[in-house]
Parts: C-alpha cells; sequence; structure tokens
C-alpha cells in the first residue's frame, strides 16, 4: 500500500528557484521564490522499521504543520516566509522500495529538501543516490558509522549522534563500575554492529576484553539459546545491540529463561518505553540500563525552538498523544531544516551544507548540542546511560552516568526479579 | 559438551514447533498443488486472535486454538469454494495460485496493519507458565513446552486423520492423484476444502504460539514465516505433510547449533539447507525418488 502526496506544480517551482538563483538582488530572488518549499522524505507503514519510521514521521509533520501556521518557514536566500509542503512515499521497511521512491524523490518530483527514512538500513540507500545527484540527504536517525568514513557536501546527520559516538559513554561507566566481565551481543547491521566495535575499543583500551562479543541477523527473533551461550562464559554485564523487535524479544527470553546478570542493557527502552513496557512488562524491564533520550531526559537551554518540557507541552495538546523519542527527532529534524533555511544565503543543496557547517558547535536545539563533522555526522546530543528503576506500578528513567547528568545511582548488581 | 545438547535439546524443540507452523502449507499443496502464499498471514492472525482474547477479554491464550479452529472454517471454506475450483480450472493454476494468494497476503497484511497498527504485540509470559521445565538437565521455559504439546497434538491429531479416518484415505488419495482420486467417486472438492481448512486452521493454532517463541507479533511478520514454512516443507518433502516434521526437526537443531557456535549465520540455516536438499535429493528428505522410465 503506498500513500503519497502528490504534486504537479514541482517543475515549475524547480524552474522557478533555479532562475531566482540566476538573478540578483532582493526584489528579483523574492518575486522567483517558489510558492511552496518541498521536502521528500519516506517513511514504513509496515515491517519491521514501521513504529520507529512513523514516529520520525509524525514529528516531521507535526514541524511542517507548525510552520505552516505561522505563514511557513523563512528562507534568507529569498528574504521571504515560504509555507513547507512535505511529499511522502511509503517504502514498507524494504531498501528495495526505498531505492526507488528516493530517486523518484529526486529525479521526478525534484524535491528541494530531501530528508531520509528513520534508521540506518532505510537511510543506507538514499546516501550514494543523494551524492550522486547532487543533493544533501538530511539524516535523521541514520548513523551507521560507514555512513561518516569520507568528507561530503551531501549528507548530515541532525537528530541522533553517530552510532560510533554512541556507546562512548556506556563504555566509559562499564570501566567505571569495574565491571570485568562483559558479553555484547549485537544484530549484524551499520547502526547495531559500529555500536559494538566501539563498545569494545572502548572496553579493549580500558584494558577489558569482552567474554562474548557475537553477532547475530537482524531477523533475530529467539534469543534462548543464545542466552544460554552467554550465561555459560559467565558474564556480569549483557549488551544487547538491536533494533525494537530484537530487544523486545531479547528481554522477553531473558525473562523467561530464568536466567539473571548483573546488568542488562538494550538500546530501545530509552527510545519507545511505552512499546517496550507494553510487550516486556515493567517487571522484566525494572532495572535494565538504556540510553535515555529526549523526552525521557530534557535539554533545558537552547538557542533554537522550544526547550524539550515545552515541545512536550505543545505536541501533546496538538495530537493529544504524549511524543517518544522518535517524534522528537522528526520535529527536531525539522527545526534544524528552519534554521538552515533562515541561514543559507544561496537556494542551493551546497549553501544548504554550509549553512548546517555554519550551525555547528553553535546551535543547541531540544535534543542538544548540534554538532557536525566534515563527514556528516552528528557528534553532539550525545546520550547518557540510564536504567529503568521500579516506581509505582512502572519504572521511572534515572541517569547514571555521566556524573554531571546523573539523576540517581546505579542499582548494581541489579537485584533478580 | 552442556552447550552442545542445550542447542540440541532446544533445536528440537524449536523444530517441533516449526512442524506446527509448516505442516498446513503442506498440507495445502499436498492437496490443491497450490502453494499458499498467505499462510504466514493466516499464522499472524492466529496471533492476534491469541492477543485480543489475551487483552480485550482477559482470557488466556489458549484458548486462541479454538478461535484459530472456527477461524479456519469461516475463512477457508468459503475461501476454497470461492477461488480454488476456478483455479483448478484454468490452464496454470499453480502459478495464478501464487498470484492470488499474494494478494490475499497483501490484503490481510493490510488489514491487520489498519485494525491493530504497526506495533510488536505480546503475549503474558505467566498465561503458560512462568517457570522452566528441564530434560536432561536442559531448563526451557513453560511455554516452550507447551508449545511443543499443542504441536505434537495438532501433529499427531493430523497423522490419524490421514491415517485412520475415510476423509483421510480420500485427502491421501487426492494427494496422489487429484483425476484417479474423482474417478473413483471421491468429492473431491469437497475433501480439498476440508484439507485447506485443517491447513488454515494449523497455521492459526500455531499462531497462538507465535508471540512466545519469536517474542512479540506484528502485521510484517507473515512474510517471513511463509518463507521459513516454505524452506521447512522443501527439506522434508513437498506435498508430504508428515515430511515437515523432519523438515522442522533439521530447522530447528540446525538454527540452534548455529545460535551456540556461529551466531551471525544461523538466518541462512534454511536456506542453505534447501539449497543442499535441493541439489542432493529434490523430493525432500522423506520425499519418493522418482524415476524416469
Amino acid at each position: 500500500m503506498r500513500k503519497f502526496l502528490k504534486h504537479a506544480w514541482t517543475a515549475c517551482a524547480a524552474g522557478a528557484v533555479a532562475s531566482g538563483l540566476a538573478l540578483s538582488g532582493g526584489a528579483a530572488q523574492a518575486a522567483n521564490a517558489p510558492s511552496v518549499l518541498t521536502i521528500g522524505t519516506l517513511y514504513a507503514s509496515s515491517g519491521p522499521f514501521a513504529v520507529a519510521s512513523k514516529g520520525q514521521f509524525e514529528g516531521l509533520q507535526y514541524w511542517a504543520d507548525t510552520v505552516n501556521k505561522d505563514g511557513g518557514t523563512y528562507v534568507k536566500a529569498f528574504k521571504k516566509k515560504i509555507p513547507v509542503k512535505i511529499i511522502a512515499y511509503d517504502d514498507q521497511s524494504s531498501t528495495a522500495t526505498a531505492t526507488t521512491l528516493y530517486n523518484q524523490l529526486i529525479t521526478q518530483d525534484q524535491v528541494n529538501i530531501l530528508i531520509a527514512d528513520f534508521g540506518s538500513v532505510l537511510t543506507s540507500v538514499g546516501i550514494p543516490l543523494a551524492a550522486e545527484h547532487k543533493m544533501l540527504l538530511i539524516d535523521p536517525t541514520g548513523s551507521g558509522a560507514n555512513f561518516f568514513t569520507k568528507k561530503t557536501d551531501y549528507l548530515a546527520d541532525v537528530s541522533i549522534p553517530s552510532s560510533t559516538v554512541w556507546p562512548l559513554t556506556l563504555g566509559h561507566f562499564l570501566l567505571g563500575q569495574k565491571i570485568q566481565r562483559i558479553a555484547i551481543i549485537y544484530d549484524s547491521n551499520d547502526f547495531d554492529a559500529s555500536q559494538a566495535e566501539t563498545l569494545k575499543a572502548t572496553l579493549e583500551k580500558g584494558g577489558v576484553k569482552p567474554v562474548y562479543y557475537h553477532g547475530v541477523p537482524t531477523s533475530e527473533s529467539n534469543y534462548t539459546v543464545l542466552l544460554h551461550t552467554i550465561a555459560a562464559q559467565n558474564p556480569d554485564a549483557v549488551i544487547e545491540f538491536g533494533y525494537a523487535p530484537n530487544d523486545i524479544a531479547f528481554l522477553r527470553n531473558l525473562s523467561s529463561s530464568g536466567l539473571h546478570f548483573k546488568m542488562t542493557f538494550t538500546i530501545f527502552p530509552g527510545q519507545l518505553l511505552d512499546l517496550m513496557t507494553k510487550n516486556v512488562g515493567a517487571k522484566a524491564l525494572a532495572y535494565t540500563y538504556t540510553y535515555p533520550t529526549p523526552p525521557l531526559v530534557q535539554t533545558q537551554k537552547v538557542t533554537y525552538g522550544p526547550n524539550t518540557a515545552a515541545f512536550v507541552e505543545q505536541f501533546k495538546a496538538a495530537k493529544n498523544a504524549e511524543p517518544n523519542f522518535l517524534d522528537v527527532a522528526g520535529y527536531n529534524t525539522g527545526l534544524v531544516v528552519q534554521d538552515m533555511l533562515e541561514t543559507a544565503p544561496a537556494f542551493t543543496q551546497l549553501s544548504f551544507h554550509q549553512a548546517l557547517m555554519d550551525m555547528s558547535g553553535k546551535t543547541t536545539t531540544l535534543l542538544g548540542d548540534f554538532k557536525i563533522n566534515e563527514n556528516g555526522a552528528q557528534l553532539g546530543e550525545l546520550f547518557s546511560v540510564g536504567q529503568l528503576v521500579p516506581s509505582g506500578n512502572g519504572n521511572k528513567m534515572v541517569v547514571v552516568y555521566p556524573k554531571e547528568k546523573a539523576t540517581g545511582t546505579a542499582v548494581y548488581p541489579a537485584p533478580a526479579q | 559438551m552442556a552447550l552442545l545438547e542445550y542447542a540440541l535439546v532446544g533445536g528440537i524443540l524449536y523444530g517441533v514447533f516449526f512442524s506446527l507452523v509448516g505442516i498446513g502449507l503442506n498440507l495445502v499443496f499436498g492437496v490443491m498443488r497450490m502453494i499458499n502464499l498467505a499462510h504466514g498471514q493466516f499464522i499472524m492472525l492466529g496471533g492476534f486472535g491469541a492477543y485480543l482474547l489475551s487483552s480485550h477479554l482477559g482470557l488466556n491464550p489458549v484458548f486462541g486454538i479454538p478461535l484459530a479452529v472456527a477461524g479456519g472454517i469461516v475463512i477457508g471454506w468459503p475461501l476454497y469454494y470461492a477461488v480454488v475450483p476456478r483455479l483448478q480450472r484454468s490452464n496454470d493454476p499453480e502459478m495464478l495460485s501464487f498470484i492470488l494468494f499474494f494478494g490475499i497476503a497483501q490484503v490481510i497484511e493490510a488489514v491487520t496493519l489498519l485494525v491493530f497498527g504497526a506495533d510488536q504485540h505480546s503475549l503474558p509470559d505467566s498465561a503458560l507458565g512462568s517457570g522452566n521445565i528441564g530434560v536432561l538437565g536442559q531448563d526451557f521455559p513453560d511455554s516452550w513446552w507447551v508449545a511443543v504439546a499443542v504441536s505434537v497434538l495438532c501433529i499427531g491429531g493430523l497423522y490419524l486423520y490421514l491415517s485412520s479416518t475415510r476423509l483421510g484415505f480420500a485427502t491421501r488419495a487426492i494427494m496422489a492423484d487429484r483425476d484417479e482420486a474423482r474417478t473413483t467417486g471421491i468429492d473431491v472438492d469437497r475433501v480439498a476444502a476440508i484439507a485447506f481448512v485443517i491447513g488454515l486452521s494449523l497455521a492459526g493454532i500455531a499462531g497462538v504460539f507465535v508471540p512466545y517463541m519469536v517474542g512479540s507479533v506484528s502485521p510484517s511478520i507473515g512474510g517471513g514465516l511463509t518463507t521459513t514454512s516454505f524452506a521447512i516443507i522443501i527439506i522434508g518433502s513437498l506435498g508430504n505433510p508428515l515430511g515437515t516434521v523432519v523438515g522442522g526437526l533439521v530447522f530447528g537443531i540446525g538454527t540452534m547449533l548455529m545460535q551456540t557456535y556461529y551466531a551471525s549465520w544461523s538466518n541462512l540455516v534454511p536456506y542453505a539447507l534447501l539449497l543442499v536438499i535441493v541439489l542432493i535429493r529434490p523430493s525432500g528428505l522423506l520425499g519418493k525418488a522418482v524415476r524416469s522410465a
């Protein structure tokens, strides 16, 4: 099922934009400005990435609705506000479909701004296409280390740190806790494998060699035998890097296996806590460590847009629902684009990229410090280490590391549930 | 050695359950000579049926078993008569059935997505027992044992049906030669419709335990389950429902051994085995050898 918003005026708009660039003078530029800015993106209504992808898309749509209510976003190149229009196609979590649809957004729809779908898997196929067409790919949550290995003007990771830096704080926390026997199990994809590699390297630098270090297929759905194999190595801490369906299967299998480790870490309780609680249960999630993400942790002082608390209030009022991290990430992507358009002197992809580079290190949004390098990797917005601690009928998030962000101390070893 | 034992016991349990996952597909193929590409989606429906009973009515998920049988009858009987006789009269029923069941799979997935959303849904662990049961010193969750017990009962029941009842004899006669069966007076459509209903019911029953065996159920899991089922029945023997048990065991043990000793390659197991079997013994492990005169 493919849902898409079709537009008929794109060619005219692109022509108008091109003509506008050729002319000088503010009045001429304003006259040649497109009537609507087109933002092309993909989302997945089905498949393994649907939940996260739809959240990210919903956040982006919310941003577009917000700016359009205000007459659009200011575009410095045309010195005027222009409404935004999102052209979105459903890739159904398929990289093959996503490839075709990214191509369609670039070559047929000729969108002004290109935004990737959720996550590294669905972003990976857009990166070479965008570079080939000299189009800047705004990458909300594709954080695979392999994306950011060389200098580029056509990729910018805006709403999530590069996965190579995600586990740095986790690694330092493990070393600080003096945990020696650590098992790492990860999905064999860019997002998870790069985190596993970084964590392993960080631990080895601190003199700790993981007692178990293995990849599993991203489609892995039964961890019972794997957990037993891990337990045979007597680890104190078990770190599982996977996507949400993997985390659900892993934590459920761990809960039903009768095994217990002093520390268990998975990624998605910190991003999709409601989903994880619904599937795994509050009791089985108790004392699990994770990366706590906004809105579970808040950025108070921002230089652009609302802070986390203000966003949560606005989102709840508009959508009648609590936002999750992916909603925040999608919204933040829109904010970064908005800031970029407000500062880019010309309406070109290279000028957009330069604007992002200029914003880097000077901008703080509801996700934290915006800091990208010349390879397009996001090095700001770093994650802390949090632990879910029982509270009432559920769990509350306690940030346990680093010290300056900590809201409590780690419960280690975790009591058996 | 303990790891090997655990992998073997786990593989047998996992394999028995996956025999149930695949057996309905093989029964339908054996009788109708059609691949039900919506098989995984019917399994997924069974999972959502159990989820509805558990989350909305507060019932134990095992009540999903009679619901799956009822669903098999309500969906399977009219679906068979609506499409299969027409397909059988066409020039290329196998290819057309591919397309038709692919379409049905897409419809089921889309409707499920609309009703339940894309989220993963799980069933409470405690519903099937929250402890562990050990065999040969190897502990596995209660839910695994319940899933295996139900699988054995279903497979045993199907065996008895095929080997001890008049309808079962007729079903086997159709499997052997549809036209010849018709000439002997067997009401082929009626018998095949019953087999189709049984096939869908078995898929639905397997679905009840999917949230326990593969973590959760979501609208998108159907395609993967169909592919795995297809590999299992080819490994066992395409068209021979009981060959599925052998295929399931080979798949389960192979997967768990790979998870234990070379985890990152474990999802290749069914397809690697499928390739090997097709090359060495195209009729499957329990298939009859084909002799050219």
